[in-house]
């Protein structure tokens, strides 16, 4: 409990005074999970109590086992709270109405294995109030945007992980929905299918949605959340902004280019004179996500066997250097319009 | 096939009973209704309080109730029951239910192994193993399919991502319901189809020529056809002017020919069978008998049994005001020959409309030997038409009891008799039809110390013949009705228990339904404490130690009581569970209906199609609760 008041105190420095509509609010949510005979198995979730605003991107983060997917199962009226409430755009969680403007992608890719990616969206599309019409643009639209277009008539059966759960995706928002949620949704993706999938979050953000998600890939969720909530055996131990919580504020970061050894030195020696401690000056590595993507970029522009780097070629060395130019286009844009947009709150 | 009274009902009789209102369908349903909303209510708030405490509880029923009200039914929408039911009909076809029309034909090809090739009826032997078969296998599908697919889906969590879609949980079970009612009509067409050709094709034969030919005196042919198919057909033909002969076979193995030969030919033409695939549209009348003495009283002659093995109906609704069962069919009554006892049937609607080349007469009368008398010839009967009101009567038409079979007689448009003052030629629809278009027959025995039984559907009037397709066609729209039953309770149960549990208890309920009748008639020997092996208890023990059904159980006095008290809490629970399902064999006799070549009448059809109606709204409604108050993802 006291950690869940310091989270609301985190919270609220930053908050603006600007009152902002509430999407989902859970009131002391706990949940426990009985057998057939009402004896208890487990406590998954202890008294929760988090509100996930509009247009806000919310990240739900806990070791397995945490009690993350039950509180999006209680969110959707799967569950049943043993204690507490859910209202979800100020209703019951277990009304089915709220459900238009809802999507859910669910753990796993729970779908029918024996239609196709097409009948799917239009099986799921038809369970809403929309014309015919809408449906099949719906459709090809989010066939396109999951990019199945050349899988599109095959049964769900023969489909690879990956590609189930962009079905899965598509599904999700066959209804154009105002309210995301996303159980773990890079699982299963490659890393350009992780990446297009962090951007179409953001991209849904700034249409307006909002989006809740739950994860443990720590780097997904800090590239793309606003804020987080961190669950540990059912309970929350943290909550509040990405930024605010990663910030370290003793120490300062800086990025050069082109710097001799001699400027680096003499740098160290401006900082040991200011009573600073030099942590360390090096120069950046980059990830592997920037190497895959930088590989896969370069294939699609020129199809065939890659010639791969001999002994004498240090592979490192060719990252490190296509890094500098990926980086600024592939990792950090995406980011930087979210700590504008912090600014500006 | 005997009729029952209760198949006399016309549909408004059956649903208000005029005289015995508490044993009418209506109440009964509307009893149902209520014990099943108030079992509803009690269980769900139970339930709802053992995990919310006493007062949350009952808010938490009566937002159910009003969600039910407020947003489920009317948000109920056709197009996401339609998308359901499709997907419902996909998933049923991809887990091959097909195979069932495979297992069909196979078992049609086979069949024409095992029918009895020299039944007296071929009909009624191939149309009543078609529908049995189709009946059986349809009832088994439905069970299959509609059991697991709704614990399938929850099993393999594709429910979440359904009702995670703004889907009530009506249209979940609607969608099941109506996908398997598609899958069921979509077998269900075609093996209406292959049956009826194999029917068809299966009594269709020639006979090869004429055995033998004989002209009479007085200018006909008479002879035999030659022997196919284990029977031979005896006939008459008359010559026209020309030389042409022409003429029809007398009946065999319930069927006739018709026989031409042109007189420039030396060949007999014979036609294709006909007269097999009857559906005799009849019209009852109504019956009462003359005792002994001459006394009228509405039961014949009891010879003994007939009562006992009837049966005895649910006592339903009576046994709350504490009237017990009393028998509920009316078996044979009885006439005996050689006094004033008889048989008297009133017929409705005798006109020259219905009847245009005389009246033909129907009988399937029993016969009960009291001794040996003249054991190579049946029972000899006569009848006797009489204007009710004027008392004019034709003299006695006498005829030989055929037994099992249905006898024909034709009764001329004029006839010999007696219009009250002296003998003469009556004319049937105007000396012997009253005013009001009703005639009187009167069936005697003339055989003495012999007996003739008859109930009130054995003896009837054939104003026309239905088309067999249609009969046949509805004998079909019957086994989908039962499919329909089956379907809604097995996704009724499927919404609370998993598939193997809810087929068994789908499968305990139609067989109760089917042993219904067994368990009221074991209800009224413990009512009248007769001994008949008892309960089940009762009979175990009496399996065990070998005694026989009738002799008091051998035990001590203490464990007899215990036996029997279980005994009764046992079979007055399933008395209870059997009254309140569906009554599945009156629904399977339409087959019967078929079979014997008697047009299955509308009323019949109407009743079954109200009860099927009726249960499935009950059905749906349980359904209904148990998804909306299930955890999906518990
Ligand atoms: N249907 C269930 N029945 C019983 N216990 C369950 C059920 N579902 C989850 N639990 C338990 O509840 C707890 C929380 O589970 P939950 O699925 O919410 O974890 P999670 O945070 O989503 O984990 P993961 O990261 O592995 O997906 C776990 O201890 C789990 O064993
Ligand atoms: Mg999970």
């Amino acid at each position: 409990m006291e950690t869940n008041t310091s989270a609301v105190a985190t919270e609220a420095a930053p908050a603006s005074p600007v009152e902002r509509e509430v999407v989902i609010e859970t009131r002391n949510l706990s949940k426990i999970y009985r057998d057939f005979w009402g004896r208890k198995k487990v406590q998954a979730l202890k008294s929760l109590d988090i509100e996930v605003q509009k247009g806000e991107i919310f990240g739900l983060l806990g070791p397995n086992g945490s009690g993350k997917s039950t509180t999006i199962k209680l969110i959707l009226g799967l569950l049943f709270p043993t204690s507490g409430r859910v209202l979800v755009f100020d209703k019951d969680a277990t009304e089915t109405r709220k459900n238009e403007r809802i999507g859910y992608l669910p753990e796993e890719s729970y779908l029918y294995k024996f239609l196709t990616a097409e009948e799917t969206l239009d099986f799921y599309g038809r369970l809403f109030d929309m014309s015919g019409e809408d449906r099949r643009r719906r459709v090809e639209e989010l066939i396109k945007l999951v990019g199945l277009e050349h899988a599109r008539h095959r049964q769900l059966r023969e489909y690879s992980k990956g590609m189930t759960r962009r079905v899965g995706l598509a599904q999700a928002l066959i209804n154009d929905p105002d309210l995301i949620m996303l159980d773990e949704p890079t699982t299963g993706l490659d890393p350009i299918g992780t990446r297009e999938m962090k951007d179409l979050i953001l991209n849904l953000r700034d249409q307006g949605k909002t989006v809740l998600l739950c994860s443990h890939q720590l780097a997904d969720v800090q590239d793309v959340c606003d804020r987080v909530a961190i669950l540990h055996q059912g309970e929350l131990k943290e909550l509040g902004r990405v930024s605010d919580l990663l910030k370290v504020q003793d120490v300062t970061e800086v990025h050069a280019r082109g710097l001799s050894e001699q400027a680096k030195s003499e740098i160290a020696e401006v900082i040991r004179r200011h009573g600073g401690e030099v942590e360390s000056i090096d120069n950046p590595t980059a990830t592997m996500e920037d190497l895959f993507l930088n590989i896969v970029r370069e294939s699609e522009a020129r199809p065939g066997a890659r010639r791969l780097s001999t002994a004498g070629d240090d592979p490192a060395a060719s990252a490190a250097s296509a890094a500098p130019s990926a980086e600024p286009s592939a990792s950090d844009q995406p980011a930087s319009p979210k700590r504008d947009g912090d600014a500006a709150e | 096939m005997t009729l029952q009274p209760e198949d006399f009902w016309s549909y408004g009789e059956w649903l208000l009973r005029p005289n015995a209102f508490l044993r009418s369908a209506l109440l009964q349903g509307v009893v149902l209704t209520v014990l099943a909303i108030l079992v509803g209510l009690v269980l769900g708030y139970l339930l709802a309080a053992a995990r919310k405490g006493p007062s949350e509880g009952f808010y938490a029923v009566a937002r159910v109730i009003r969600e039910m009200f407020v947003f489920d039914l009317p948000g109920t929408s056709v197009r996401r029951v339609y998308a359901l039911s499709r997907l419902a009909f996909k998933e049923a076809i991809r887990r091959r239910v097909l195979v069932v029309a495979g297992v069909f034909v196979v078992i049609l090809l086979f069949a024409g192994w095992y029918l009895n090739p020299k039944s007296d009826d071929p009909a009624q032997l191939y149309i009543s193993f078609v529908l049995t078969a189709t009946n059986y296998l349809i009832l088994l599908l439905a069970l299959f399919i509609s059991c697991f697919s709704i614990p399938a889906d929850i099993q393999n969590k594709t429910l979440y991502t359904i009702v995670t879609k703004p889907v009530r949980p009506t249209e979940i079970v609607l969608g099941r319901i109506f996908g398997f009612a598609a899958v069921g009509t979509c077998l269900l067409v075609p093996m209406g189809l292959a049956s009826y050709l194999f029917v068809k094709g299966g009594l269709n034969h020639d006979h090869a020529g004429i055995q033998e030919i004989e002209q009479q005196a007085d200018g006909t042919y008479v002879g035999k056809t030659t022997y196919d198919r284990h029977h031979q057909h005896t006939f008459t033909l008359t010559a026209d002017e020309a030389g042409n002969l022409e003429g029809v076979t007398d009946i065999a193995q319930g069927h006739q020919h018709s026989i031409t030969k042109a007189a420039d030919s030396e060949t007999y033409v014979i036609g294709p069978p006909t007269g097999a695939l009857t559906a005799r549209v009849p019209s009852y009348g109504s019956l009462y008998f003359l005792s002994r003495t001459g006394q009228r009283s509405e039961q014949g002659i009891d010879t003994g049994q007939e009562k006992g093995d009837g049966g005895y109906g649910s006592a339903g609704l009576e046994r709350l005001i504490g009237r017990t069962s009393q028998a509920n069919r009316i078996e044979f009554g009885y006439v005996e020959g050689g006094n004033l006892s008889a048989g008297i049937y009133t017929f409705d609607d005798v006109t020259p409309g219905r009847y245009q080349d005389g009246l033909p007469l129907q009988m399937n009368l029993r016969a009960y030997r009291a001794h040996k008398g003249k054991i190579d010839r049946g029972l000899r009967g006569t009848v006797t038409l009489r204007n009710p009101d004027t008392g004019a009567a034709s003299n006695a038409l006498t005829f030989i009891v055929d037994e099992y079979e249905v006898d024909e007689l034709m009764i001329p448009e004029t006839l010999a008799g007696n219009d009250g003052q002296r003998n003469r030629d009556l004319n049937l629809f105007e000396d012997l039809v009253n005013e009001n278009g009703q005639l009187q027959l009167e069936i005697r025995c003339l055989d003495r110390g012999q007996y003739l039984g008859m109930t009130q559907g054995d003896v009837f009037l054939k104003p026309r013949e239905n088309p067999f397709a249609w009969n046949f066609a509805k004998a079909y729209i019957s086994i989908w009705l039962q499919m329909i039953m089956v379907i809604s309770f097995g996704v009724m149960f499927s919404t609370f228990l998993n598939g193997a549990v809810a087929m068994l208890l789908t499968l305990v309920c139609v067989l109760l339904g089917f042993s219904a009748e067994t368990i009221y008639d074991v209800r009224h020997h413990i009512d009248i404490n007769k001994p008949m092996g008892g309960g089940p208890l009762e009979s175990m023990i009496r399996i065990a130690k070998q005694d026989a059904m009738t002799t008091e159980l051998d035990v001590d006095t203490l464990t007899s009581k215990i036996v029997k008290g279980v005994d009764t809490v046992i079979v007055y629970s399933m008395d209870v569970v059997a009254t309140s399902l569906p009554n599945l064999p009156k629904m399977v006799e339409t087959a019967e209906y078929a079979a014997n070549g008697f047009d299955i009448f509308g009323s019949l059809l109407a009743r079954h199609a109200t009860t099927t109606l009726a249960y499935l709204l009950l059905t749906f409604f349980v359904s209904y609760f148990c998804l909306k108050t299930r955890e999906i993802a518990a």
